[in-house]
C-alpha cells in the first residue's frame, strides 16, 4: 500500500516534469552553497585540529605584551630564559627571535622584505621544529656553528613565488645586505607569509642585526604529567614577580597552545556561521518555491483528489502522498547539490592551493553529507506541509464538482 | 494600449493571490537580504575610510617598507631620514613636508597598564599644518604647543576608560616610558580608531624617551602640496628623488609614496573583495526567487492555455501574448523588489544601529540611491528574464491547439 503511494508521488513528479526540474533547481542551488562553505569551514578546522595535534597539547608560548614595535626593553633576555626553564613543571623552554628584513637574490634581482627569525641550535630545536610545524624537503637543518647559513621556506624553492627563480640548495642570499648561504629547504606550511620566512641560527642572526640573547617568543614543553593550562598560570604568576610587575600591568602574555587555538578555531566558526546564515536564505526562498510548486499541485488534482477520496482514500493516505512529493523534491534537490558543491569545492580548493594557501583545503567528513541531504529533506517536506494539509482536508465532495 | 496590458496582467496576478505572494516572497526575501548586507557592507567601509582622518585631500603620505604587519613603521628595514624629508621639501610643488614619529607603546594610568599608539607633533610653523591637516581639536584643556615637555594630548577614547571609575582627564597623570607625563588636553572625537585612541606628545620628548627610534629617523612623512598643483607629478618626483637618495631601482621601492585617495583605495580593497564575496552568496537567493518565477508563469501559461488560444482567435498577435506574459513576470519581480529594498533597509539600519549601539563604535548603514536603483533594476531584469521562457512558450502556441488542449 505504501509502495503504491510513493510510486503515485514520483509519477506525479515526472508528470510535472519542467516544474519539478526548475524547483529542484532551486534548491539545490542553496544546498550547493551551504555545502561548499561548510567544506571550507570544517577543513580550515581540521587544519587547525592536525596542526595542533603535530604542535602538540603540552606547549605554552610567551610574548611580549606587545606583538608589534617591539622596543628593547620588552624582549626576553637570556635571564629571563633561565629563570622560566626553573620554573617547577617545566619541561624545556626555548627562545626564539625575529625580525623584518630585507632580502635580495642576485640572479633574481628583486629586492623582498620577509621575516628572519633566530633559533637556536642546542637540544630545544626539535620542540622548535615541531612547533613550527615545518620538515625538511631538502638540504640539512641547522647546525651549532653554522653562522652565515640559512634554511629557507617552502615558496623560495618555487618559480615566481618569492623570486623569478627558485632558489637552490648553495644559492647565496642577501639578508640585509649580509650573504648568507642556503643549506635546506622547508616543506609547504600552506601560508604565504610563513612560507617565505629564512630561519637562521641566533649567530648568523648576531652577525646580521647586531643582537644577541633577545628574544621575541618563548616557546615551552610543560614536562610529563603535567598540566599545561596550569604550569601556564604557574609561570605567568612567578615571572610577573620576576619582573616585578603588579597583576593587570604585565608587560607580557603566557598562553597555552590549546588556548590560542580556540581562540582561532572562534574566529573561524563565527565566519564560517555568518556565511552559512547568508546562503541558507536561498534555501528558505527555495523551500518557498516547493510550497507555491506544491499549492500548485494540490489545486491542479483538486478534482483526483476527489476521486482518491471517494473510493476511500483516507486523509493521513493524501496527507503522507503530498509530503512525501515536496520531501522528494527536496531530497533530489539536495543529492544533486551535494554533488555539485563538492565540485565547487575541490575546484575552490586547488585555486587556494595555487594561490599558496594550501592550508585552505575542503573537508568532506561523512556526517555533513548526510547532514546537508537530511537538511534538504527537511525544507522540501516542511514547505510542502501547509499545501498537504489542505489537500488532506478538501472535502469530497466539493473536490469532485471542482473545475 | 500599454495601460490595458499593465491592467490585464494585474488582474491575472491577483486572480492567483496566494501563488503570487508567494513568488514575490522569494524575491523579496533576496532582494532584502542583498540591500541589508551591501548596505551594512557600504557602512562599515564608510567606517573604515573615516580611519584615515586627514580631511585635506593634498597631502601625500611617504612610509618605508616593511613586512606589512602592524602600525607605521614596523619592521621597516631602511626607516626615513631627515636628510630624505629635506629632498622632499625641495621638490616643486610641494609646499610643505615634515616628519612625524609613530611608535606602539605602553602607559600606566591609575595603576593599569595599557598599549597605544604614540604620535608625536613638530614645533614651530609646522605644529599649526599638522593640526590643520588632521584637524584637531580640543573637546577639554587645550592644544599642545611649542615648550611643552612631559605634557601630551588624549583621544577622545581615553574620557570613558573608566574600569576603576576614575577616567583620564585634564590634569591626570599617565605614565609613558617611565617617565610622568600630565594631560593637558582632550581631543574632539573624530569617529577615527587611530586618532581617538593616540596619545600626541612633542617631537622633542618623543625622541628623548624613546630609545630605538633614531636621531633622524621618521616613521612617517607628510608633505602637503602648493595649491594647484598636479598630485600625481609630485607624487611621481616624490618618488623620483627618494629613490636616488636611497639608491633603488624603479619597481624595487623600499618604501611608498601615497595620496589619500590611493592610501583609502588599498585598504578598502580588500574590504571590497570580502564583500563581494558575501553579496555573491546573497544574490544566490535573488536567482532562486527568479526560478521561483520562472515556474510560477510556466504554470499560468499551462493554466491559461485556454485564454491564449480564446486571444489568438479573436485577432491577439504573439507579440501581445508576449508582452502580456512578459510584462506579469516583470511586475512579479518588481513589486517583490520595492517590497525587499523596504525591508532590507529597515534591516541594514536597525542592525547596523544596534550593533553600533553594543560596539560603541559609529557605525551606520549606508543605503545609497543607486544601490536602491541597481536592486529594482536587478529584480525587474530577473524577473523578466524569468518570464522570458514562459511568454515565449505562450506566444508560439498554436491556437487551435491551444483552444482544443484546454477541452
Amino acid at each position: 500500500m505504501k509502495l503504491d503511494l510513493v510510486k503515485y508521488s514520483l509519477n506525479n513528479l515526472l508528470h510535472r516534469r519542467l516544474r519539478s526540474w526548475l524547483t529542484m533547481l532551486s534548491i539545490l542551488i542553496g544546498v550547493m552553497a551551504i555545502f561548499a562553505l561548510a567544506s571550507f569551514g570544517l577543513g580550515v578546522r581540521h587544519y587547525i585540529d592536525e596542526l595542533s595535534q603535530d604542535m602538540g597539547t603540552d606547549k605554552i608560548m610567551m610574548q611580549p605584551k606587545t606583538a608589534f614595535a617591539l622596543s628593547e626593553e620588552d624582549y626576553f633576555t637570556q635571564n629571563e630564559l633561565e629563570f622560566i626553564r626553573k620554573v617547577n613543571g617545566v619541561g624545556e623552554a626555548a627562545g626564539m627571535t625575529f625580525r623584518s628584513s630585507q632580502v635580495y637574490f642576485k640572479d633574481s634581482g628583486k629586492i623582498k622584505y620577509v621575516y628572519s627569525m633566530g633559533l637556536p641550535t642546542d637540544e630545544t630545536f626539535e620542540m622548535v621544529e615541531q612547533l613550527l610545524t615545518v620538515d625538511l624537503l631538502e638540504g640539512r637543518t641547522l647546525k651549532d656553528g653554522d653562522v652565515l647559513k640559512a634554511t629557507v621556506g617552502y615558496n623560495y624553492g618555487i618559480e615566481d613565488k618569492v623570486f623569478k627563480r627558485a632558489v637552490r640548495l648553495g644559492d647565496k642570499l642577501h639578508v640585509n645586505g649580509v650573504e648568507v648561504e642556503v643549506v635546506g629547504i622547508y616543506e609547504e606550511i600552506g601560508n604565504p607569509s610563513d612560507d617565505s620566512n629564512i630561519y637562521l641560527t641566533f649567530d648568523g642572526f648576531e652577525e646580521i642585526f647586531g643582537v644577541k640573547e633577545q628574544y621575541g617568543y618563548i616557546a615551552i614543553r610543560v614536562g610529563e604529567e603535567e598540566n599545561a593550562s596550569a604550569v601556564a598560570d604557574k609561570i605567568e604568576d612567578k615571572f610577573r614577580k620576576y619582573r616585578g610587575e603588579k597583576s593587570g600591568q604585565e608587560t607580557f602574555t603566557v598562553q597555552t597552545f590549546e588556548e590560542a587555538v580556540a581562540t582561532f578555531s572562534n574566529i573561524i566558526n563565527g565566519i564560517t556561521g555568518i556565511l552559512l546564515i547568508i546562503a541558507l536564505v536561498s534555501l528558505i526562498v527555495a523551500g518557498i518555491n516547493i510550497m507555491n510548486t506544491m499549492y500548485t499541485a494540490v489545486v491542479e488534482r483538486t478534482k483526483e483528489i476527489g476521486i482518491m477520496k471517494a473510493i476511500g482514500a483516507r486523509n493521513k493516505e493524501i496527507l503522507f502522498v503530498f509530503i512525501l512529493e515536496a520531501g522528494m523534491l527536496g531530497l533530489a534537490g539536495g543529492l544533486i547539490g551535494i554533488g555539485l558543491g563538492y565540485l565547487v569545492s575541490k575546484a575552490g580548493g586547488a585555486a587556494a592551493a595555487a594561490a599558496g594557501y594550501a592550508s585552505l583545503r575542503p573537508y568532506f567528513p561523512w556526517w555533513l553529507i548526510a547532514g546537508c541531504l537530511a537538511f534538504a529533506l527537511l525544507v522540501g517536506s516542511l514547505s510542502g506541509l501547509p499545501p498537504s494539509i489542505q489537500a488532506s482536508k478538501q472535502n469530497p465532495v466539493e473536490s469532485l464538482r471542482y473545475e | 494600449m500599454i495601460k490595458d496590458y499593465v491592467r490585464l496582467s494585474f488582474f491575472n496576478l491577483k486572480r492567483r493571490r496566494l501563488r503570487s505572494y508567494l513568488t514575490m516572497i522569494g524575491i523579496i526575501i533576496g532582494i532584502a537580504a542583498v540591500i541589508s548586507l551591501v548596505g551594512l557592507g557600504e557602512g562599515l567601509r564608510n567606517f573604515v575610510t573615516a580611519q584615515f582622518n586627514i580631511v585635506d585631500a593634498d597631502v601625500i603620505t611617504v612610509m618605508a617598507s616593511g613586512t606589512g604587519n602592524g602600525p607605521p613603521g614596523t619592521g621597516v628595514v631602511n626607516p626615513l631620514t631627515q636628510k630624505q624629508l629635506d629632498r622632499i621639501n625641495s621638490v616643486n610643488g610641494v609646499d610643505v613636508a615634515f616628519g612625524r614619529l609613530i611608535q606602539l607603546g605602553d602607559y600606566l594610568f591609575n595603576d593599569k597598564r595599557g598599549f597605544t599608539y604614540i604620535a608625536s607633533i613638530p614645533a614651530g610653523e609646522e605644529r599649526k599644518i599638522v593640526y590643520d591637516i588632521v584637524d584637531l581639536k580640543t573637546d577639554e584643556g587645550r592644544l599642545l604647543k611649542d615648550g611643552d615637555t612631559l605634557r601630551i594630548m588624549v583621544g577622545s577614547s581615553f574620557k570613558d576608560n573608566d574600569e576603576s571609575g576614575k577616567r583620564v582627564e585634564v590634569g591626570s597623570k599617565l605614565e609613558i616610558e617611565g617617565h610622568d607625563f600630565t594631560v593637558v588636553g582632550v581631543l574632539e572625537k573624530k569617529g577615527s580608531f587611530a586618532v581617538d585612541t593616540t596619545i600626541i606628545m612633542n617631537e622633542e620628548i618623543m625622541r628623548e624617551i624613546f630609545s630605538e627610534v633614531g636621531d633622524d629617523e621618521y616613521d612617517v612623512i607628510v608633505a602637503k602640496v602648493k595649491d594647484g598643483a598636479d598630485m600625481k607629478a609630485v607624487k611621481q618626483d616624490i618618488e623620483k628623488v627618494l629613490r636616488k637618495e636611497r639608491d633603488v631601482e624603479v619597481g624595487e621601492e623600499d618604501f611608498s609614496v601615497e595620496t589619500p585617495e590611493n592610501a583609502v583605495k588599498t585598504l578598502t580593497s580588500t574590504l571590497s573583495a570580502i564583500n563581494i564575496f558575501v553579496y555573491i552568496i546573497a544574490l544566490i537567493s535573488v536567482v532562486v526567487g527568479g526560478i521561483g518565477i520562472m515556474n510560477t508563469m510556466y504554470t499560468s501559461v499551462v493554466e491559461r492555455i485556454g485564454d491564449i488560444g480564446t486571444m489568438k482567435a479573436i485577432g491577439a498577435r504573439n507579440s501581445d501574448i508576449f508582452v502580456l506574459f512578459f510584462l506579469e513576470s516583470g511586475l512579479l519581480g518588481m513589486v517583490g523588489g520595492i517590497a525587499g529594498i523596504i525591508l532590507g533597509s529597515g534591516l541594514a539600519y536597525g542592525l547596523a544601529a544596534i550593533a553600533g549601539a553594543n560596539l560603541g563604535l559609529d557605525i551606520s548603514a549606508s543605503v545609497s540611491p543607486m544601490l536602491v536603483i541597481l536592486s529594482l533594476l536587478f529584480s525587474f531584469i530577473i524577473g523578466t528574464l524569468a518570464g522570458l521562457l514562459p511568454a515565449l512558450q505562450a506566444a508560439k502556441m498554436n491556437p487551435v491547439d491551444a483552444l482544443s488542449e484546454s477541452r
